[in-house]
């Protein structure tokens, strides 16, 4: 059986090699939200294409707004697929390391309690 | 289906939010009382590789594209549906706050749809149909599709109450797009759990391996 190193290692690296095909491979179709957004804005109709120009309204009133870092998993047109490459990279590193964070202190603050 | 915060008002990004902390703060206790820290390495991975796959997104036809959520997964594999809230909530923290994909105001509402939905319609479909089909695969899919398909719809009465999807056309449109998205859920679901339970059994909850709890051959 597999040791924990290993499974992590090779969970890690499947989940890079995902990402990082993702980056040249994922479709630039909007998903099934946005999709149903252009739906109901009449920009598309329910089984057809997405025109390639169309772009939804938003409503910024009484709504939150915010820059992200690395808006759209990309570092801006500038550095192209190299920085959707570091943005998928930096994401999966950092969900990875944010659960373990999250774990440990939880089971530390279970055992500081007893 | 992440969304973003232009489509639904603070005050009720407030209440989603609400909602959601009630059950991060059970997850959280799953965690502490209940999570095996031999399970930390699934966990983790887990966490890593649903980050990556939900940005692949697959073309389903009629210019709409989809991806994994992973909440049946997550919920399957650790036995638990507070599993899928946990992992998930950490995955959507990541993806708002550095990749602005889903809102930070309406997180509790992606939080809700696709951790606290997904992961009990996911783990509750799983565990039903286990006991009736006793057929990891059937149950397996039929459970991601349902817990891709159900939150999908609970998002369109979010965006009904928001003012921003009529309820009818709202749900229809989200009905049939998820109803696609779902098979993908679905495939992936029970490809990810052979294949842990091929490298790692001792990691998998012995929900998956039928009443009995055998171990897989």
């Amino acid at each position: 059986m597999m040791d924990n190193k290993t499974f992590i290692a090779a969970g890690l690296i499947i989940a890079l090699i995902i990402g990082l095909i993702a980056v040249f491979a994922a479709s630039s179709d909007p998903d099934g939200l946005e999709s149903t957004a252009f739906v109901v804005q009449g920009l598309k109709t329910l089984t057809g294409q997405t025109p390639p120009d169309a772009e939804l309204q938003e409503n910024h009133e009484g709504t939150f707004s915010y820059e992200s870092l690395m808006p759209d998993y990309s570092l801006g047109e500038d550095w192209g697929p190299l920085g959707g490459i570091i943005a998928i990279v930096v994401g999966t590193i950092l969900a990875f390391l944010v659960v373990i964070g999250l774990v440990y202190t939880v089971k530390m603050a279970t055992k500081t309690n007893q | 289906m992440h969304i973003p915060d232009a489509f639904i008002p603070i005050w009720q990004g407030a209440i989603y939010w609400i909602i959601a902390l009630i059950f991060i703060a059970l997850a959280l206790r799953w965690a502490k009382n209940e999570l095996n820290e031999e399970k930390l390495p699934l966990v983790a991975v887990l966490a890593a590789a649903i980050f990556a796959i939900q940005s692949f997104n697959i073309p389903v036809s009629m210019g709409t594209s989809g991806h994994l959520v992973g909440g049946a997964l997550v919920a399957i594999l650790l036995g638990s549906p507070f599993a899928a809230v946990f992992i998930l909530t950490m995955v959507l923290i990541v993806q708002a706050v550095v990749f602005g994909d889903g809102g930070i105001v309406v997180l509790g509402a992606n939080i809700i749809n696709m951790g606290v939905i997904g992961g009990f319609v996911g783990f509750y479909t799983f565990k039903g149909l286990m006991a009736a089909t006793k057929s990891m695969p059937v149950s397996a899919f039929i459970a991601a599709w349902l817990a891709c398909f159900i939150p999908a719809l609970a998002a369109s009465v979010q965006l009904f109450f928001a003012g921003t999807f009529p309820l009818v056309e709202g749900l229809i449109a989200m009905g049939i797009y998820h109803a696609i998205i779902g098979v993908i859920e679905g495939v992936i679901t029970v490809a990810a759990i052979y294949l842990i339970m091929n490298v790692r059994p001792d990691l998998v909850d012995n929900g998956v391996y039928g009443a009995k709890g055998a171990a897989a051959a």
